[in-house]
């Protein structure tokens, strides 16, 4: 794969893109973790903030209202930075990325959610109630199949959000695609000139984030999605 | 156990000054961010939607690279990139600023198509049936429902990409969050600073979000939700 | 009498859906016309065709001495020569009722602000609305935002009013009013056509009724001839329908 980029651009470029991709790994690799668990601990929080229980739904609506006005950059800067002299104990960059970036994605995707979960016509709720089914059960049978429909195509588009997140871990010396694509702009060899070491980086991550985007956007056409009104949905609630 | 020294932030009074000037950068940087990159969006807006060619694929292009790309790359591009190959030198102010406004221009534009595309079509019908020429129904009819629709819409985002706008710092503009880095390299209490740092970001944009939305109902009195 | 719309074996397709069928149909000045028939006979998209906000396929179509092209080149000289009410009313929301009624004139006949002004209060006097002026549309009720259109219309002073259903999405209560309204506009000579389902409306003016159904002129007559004896089976049917 090498000997075959070396020959098309190259050995100099050819070793400098094999480093940026090998760099990517570990973009995609936080990126995944980041959603998963973001993507859990979201899913709980939807869950507390349609509960009943108003004390439960308060504090739901507190910890995505945090995480949401709290900026991503404060995040790492706190868990990788802020806590480690603050508590004298050593948290290794992953760690600290993966956490911010999960409690970022948490907040966003709870929020996400909650708007497709309201966008259900109130009489659905009420349907279910007429037909004798219990909250948890008109959740389940009625309005959450309704809901994910909704959800998926902003769910699939929240992902390039994430991607485009994890960018910011260079910044507590993650050794993703952007330190790496830093590292080489800095380095003042011919050849690496900023112009077109980052042209690269972005082209990357392009490539990572815009699949996303287009398979996003052919959801929301053949689930046929207004996303535009789950959009002011959200907003109204943020 | 817990020794929070947040007095370590205020200690000395370059920390303070630094501190005020950040937060006068980052809202000016957004203000003015926040104005041209709402005009190069509309522009964009209409260049997207529109049904020549020449106009429509590159501002199509320039929409899907912005939004697929972290604006931190961008940043550095536009900051080290462009004046290697222009060789042209701006304050990094100026290049941080060209960076921020192209970034939000692309976000605002997909926002305001969006609009145009939900204002009702008996709307532009009516007023072709005035005799209004098209580009009368363009900047009387549709655009102000438009923007009225998409409005709240706008707003999140602003104050969505201004959470993301700390990474300015990184090119040495001294705003919010450089000060922030500033006063923590000086006074070790790391912790401490990006505690403030943050609930002034979260004080910062619960501000922009009043102002705005207060705006937004002197702007478009006459708006109703459906 | 002089003609003020001639309509010539005017074809239109929506896709392979035929909507209008050999239309002839001519209409002069001053005359007021009622056109009816079941939903989806094509009686809007004729009444679109006369304004040219519809292109049509073939056949040719002369409103005010001015022969419509089929691609709707020339559909503003057409639009401004040529009012319209619409069922869904359209007004502006986020003008005021004065600023719906002065932005036409100001943009499309040239006229200042205090021109435009006079003449939008003049006929949102003549609908018996003037109060309302500094309102918005949403402020206003059903019957009162289509009086608005209605003044909207007249306000680029035009050669004929063409009517789509103006009142099928009004409340019951507040038809007549808006009926009351197009009865006096009929009265000052104004050339009307109108899509409508009102059937007193139609007897109290309209000189000629136009049945139309599945896009073809059924029948037309007038309306003492129309309502007593109609000719065809279909218009009999839909008379029992409408007239219960």
């Amino acid at each position: 794969m090498i000997e075959f980029l070396s020959t098309l651009i190259g050995p100099f470029h050819a070793k400098m893109l094999a480093v940026l991709l090998s760099a990517t790994q570990w973009t995609v690799y936080l990126s995944l973790t980041a959603f998963i668990g973001g993507g859990l601990i979201g899913l709980i929080f939807t869950l507390l903030r349609i509960t009943p229980i108003n004390w439960i739904r308060k504090f739901a609506v507190a910890y995505i209202w945090t995480f949401q006005s709290v900026p991503l950059l404060m995040l790492l800067f706190l868990t990788g930075l802020g806590i480690p002299i603050f508590y004298q104990v050593n948290v290794p960059p992953w760690m600290a990325a993966t956490v911010s970036l999960t409690l970022f994605t948490s907040a966003y995707m709870s929020e996400v959610w909650r708007g497709a979960l309201q966008s259900i016509d109130v009489g659905q709720w009420e349907a279910g109630r007429a037909l004798g089914l219990g909250f948890v059960k008109n959740l389940r049978y009625v309005i959450s199949p309704q809901a994910l429909k909704i959800a998926t195509p902003p769910t699939v588009g929240f992902m390039v959000q994430v991607i485009k997140g994890t960018s910011l871990a260079y910044i507590i010396d993650f050794n993703d695609l952007m330190r790496w694509g830093k590292k080489i702009g800095n380095s003042q060899i011919d050849g690496a000139e900023p112009f077109i070491v980052f042209p690269l980086v972005a082209l990357i991550y392009f490539l990572l984030c815009f699949p996303l985007t287009l398979l996003s956007r052919r959801l929301e056409q053949s689930l046929n999605i207004d996303s535009n009104k789950l959009m002011l949905t959200i907003n109204k609630g943020g | 156990m817990i020794d929070l020294r947040f007095y370590e932030i205020w200690r000395e009074q370059i920390f303070v000054e630094k501190l005020i000037n950040g937060i006068g950068t980052s809202i000016l940087l957004m203000i003015l961010g926040g104005i041209i990159g709402f005009i190069f969006g509309l522009a964009l807006a209409t260049a997207r939607g529109s049904k020549i060619r020449f106009l429509r694929i590159p501002s199509a292009t320039f929409i899907e690279s912005v939004r697929n790309t972290p604006l931190i790359v961008q940043l550095f591009f536009v900051c080290f990139g462009l004046p290697m190959i222009f060789e042209y030198r701006w304050p990094f102010f100026a290049s941080a600023l060209l960076a921020l406004c192209l970034n939000f221009s692309a976000y605002y534009a997909e926002i305001i198509r969006a609009g145009f595309d939900n204002v009702e079509y008996g709307q532009s019908e009516a007023a072709r049936a005035l005799g209004l020429g098209k580009n009368d129904i363009l900047a009387y009819i549709v655009l102000p429902q438009a923007l009225a629709k998409v409005y709240p819409s706008l707003v999140s985002q602003f104050v969505f990409l201004f959470l993301t706008t700390g990474i300015i710092s990184e090119v040495g503009v001294e705003d919010l969050t450089w000060a922030g880095r500033y006063i923590a390299d000086r006074n070790f209490r790391d912790f401490e600073v990006f505690i403030v740092l943050t609930i002034a970001y979260a004080l910062l944009s619960v501000m922009f979000r009043g102002v705005l939305t207060a705006t937004g109902q002197l702007v478009f009195p006459w708006y109703r939700e459906k | 009498m002089e003609t003020c719309i001639n309509l010539n074996d005017l074809n239109k397709w929506f896709g392979s859906f035929q909507v209008l069928d050999s239309i002839n149909l001519s209409i002069s000045t001053a005359e007021k016309v009622v056109i009816c028939g079941p939903s989806g006979s094509g009686k809007s998209t004729l009444i679109r065709c006369v304004n040219a906000l519809e292109p049509f396929q073939s056949g040719s179509v002369n409103v005010c001495g001015i022969s419509v092209e089929k691609n709707g080149r020339n559909a503003t000289d057409i639009q401004r020569r040529v009012g319209m009410v619409f069922q869904q009313f359209n007004l502006f929301p986020h003008l005021s009722v004065l600023k719906n009624c002065t932005l036409a004139p100001c943009r499309v006949l040239g006229l200042s602000d205090d021109e435009a002004g006079a003449k939008a209060m003049h006929y949102l006097e003549r609908v018996r609305i003037p109060e309302q002026a500094s309102k918005y549309p949403a402020d206003l009720s059903g019957g009162q935002q289509q009086r608005v259109a209605i003044a909207r219309a007249l306000t680029m002073e035009p050669e004929l009013m063409l009517f789509d259903e103006p009142t099928s999405a009004l409340d019951p209560e507040v038809v007549t009013e808006v009926l009351d309204t197009m009865v006096d506009l009929a009265e000052t000579g104004m050339t009307m056509i109108c899509v409508t389902h009102e059937m007193g409306f139609a007897k109290q003016v309209a000189d000629r009724v136009v049945f139309m159904d599945e896009g073809k002129i059924i029948e037309i007559a007038t309306p003492e001839k129309f309502f007593s004896e109609p000719t065809h089976e279909r218009t009999q049917f839909f008379l029992s329908r409408v007239l219960g």
